[in-house]
């Protein structure tokens, strides 16, 4: 289905559209819930909620517009909102907290960090399998070069030029290589 | 590619390089950092679509309350960070403020044109818990004369009988219980609460036994949090 197409019908409120819209969006809208809540199941019901209140929304919704803007804007909303709720929901005295606790300062992300992780997520997606686990060992495990190659039984030469070639597409991807 | 360039990716990458700038060694450390952060990688549960669809589904099927569009979002071009973004998206800004203005338009119109003040009323999607994996369904919650209304619809949950049933509770912000009904089978179920839902907005279904305990199980099959539906 064109993107046009699904976008004209999902503006029509068709469950069949929300379902694809699902498929093209869902991660995308749970990785900005997830930046916010840091909690899967939280970012669960957030995901859900948007989808709901954008299916609600969607009579006006602008054709014109991409959808992963709007529903980034709408998950960011109900995320901070659910912040919210679980914050007052596990309000402790705050003579139990620790002055150095982190709690003590969180704010909910600004939207420019939203959009942030919104790119890098959209990057990482399209990596092939074999360079999004190498990036994955590298950058969320802490995994060396070494290590990689010895837990995927390769040699470290094959992980060197995958994690090259991988960093070079995401660099492309996001705009950090000179024109 | 320039040498820069290969530079620039051999640092992304984690190698030490000493040719960048400070400035754009800053640039993609904060790529590196989103890049760990696990928001980047995590994966919602396979059954969230199901769930999301059948909600959606649910709402369609009783008629699509209004709700305002989002502000639209923030012009790209407006950012401040430093380092390059790929800017593809400048025509969202007055295809959002039109957006908005429509929706702002609708509900000035239906708020003009209702003649009686409508009921207060809160919505909410339910999602089965790990206990209930496949439990999914909607309630909507109606302020009535004699309390609040609360009319329950959900598939996916086994009907219970003899000894065993299920307990919907609603919860305040201060952990406090209220049971507002039992029943045996959850896909049409209409429940009423003596507590406010204004404060009372987190609800459950709980599987209890009919052992003489009136307290909840602890079993939760059903959860759901109640939004005001304006």
């Amino acid at each position: 289905m064109q993107e046009g197409d699904l976008r004209a019908r999902f503006r029509q409120g068709d469950p069949d559209a929300v379902r694809e819209v699902y498929r093209s969006h869902g991660r995308l809208v749970h990785a900005v819930a997830y930046k916010v809540l840091g909690d899967r199941g939280l970012a669960e019901e957030a995901t859900q909620q948007t989808f709901v209140k954008a299916w609600r929304a969607a009579q006006s919704f602008d054709e014109q517009r991409e959808l992963g803007p709007w529903l980034a804007a709408i998950a960011r909303r109900v995320a901070i909102d659910l912040y919210r709720r679980e914050a007052v929901r596990a309000a402790d005295p705050l003579e139990s907290v620790a002055p150095g606790d982190s709690a003590l300062v969180s704010t909910p992300e600004s939207a420019e960090a939203m959009y942030d992780v919104w790119e890098v997520r959209e990057a990482v997606a399209q990596l092939p399998p074999e360079e999004q686990e190498i990036v994955r060992l590298q950058h969320l495990d802490g995994f060396t070069h070494a290590q990689i190659a010895e837990r995927l039984e390769v040699a470290v030469g094959t992980v060197k030029s995958r994690s090259f070639r991988a960093h070079k597409r995401l660099a492309a991807m996001l705009g950090h290589l000179r024109e | 590619m320039s040498t820069s360039d290969d530079d620039r990716i051999a640092y992304l990458s984690g190698e030490a390089v000493d040719s960048l700038s400070p400035q754009e060694q800053a640039e993609l450390d904060e790529v590196r950092g989103l890049l760990a952060t696990p928001a980047t990688w995590e994966e919602p549960d396979a059954a969230l679509e199901d769930r999301i669809v059948s909600a959606i589904a649910e709402e369609a099927r009783r008629g699509r309350p209004v709700e305002s569009a989002p502000a639209p979002a923030k012009p790209e071009t407006q950012r401040t960070r430093g380092f390059r973004w790929p800017f593809r998206r400048p025509a969202l800004v007055l295809g959002g403020l039109a957006t908005a203005a429509a929706a702002i338009a609708v509900a000035i119109v239906l708020a003009v044109g209702s003649s009686s003040p409508a009921p207060l009323q809160f919505a909410m999607v339910v999602s089965g818990t790990s206990l209930a994996p496949g439990a999914h369904g909607s309630a909507t919650l109606t302020k009535m004369n004699s309390g609040w209304e609360i009319q329950l619809s959900a598939t996916g949950l086994p009907h219970l009988s003899g000894s065993r049933y299920y307990q919907a509770w609603l919860k305040n912000a201060a952990g406090i219980l209220v049971p507002v009904g039992t029943f045996n089978d959850a896909e049409h179920v209409i429940l009423w609460s003596g507590a406010p839902v204004t404060q009372f907005r987190s609800f459950s279904v709980t599987e209890q036994l009919a052992n003489g305990n009136p307290a909840s199980s602890g079993r939760r099959v059903l959860v759901g949090v109640a939004h005001p539906v304006h």
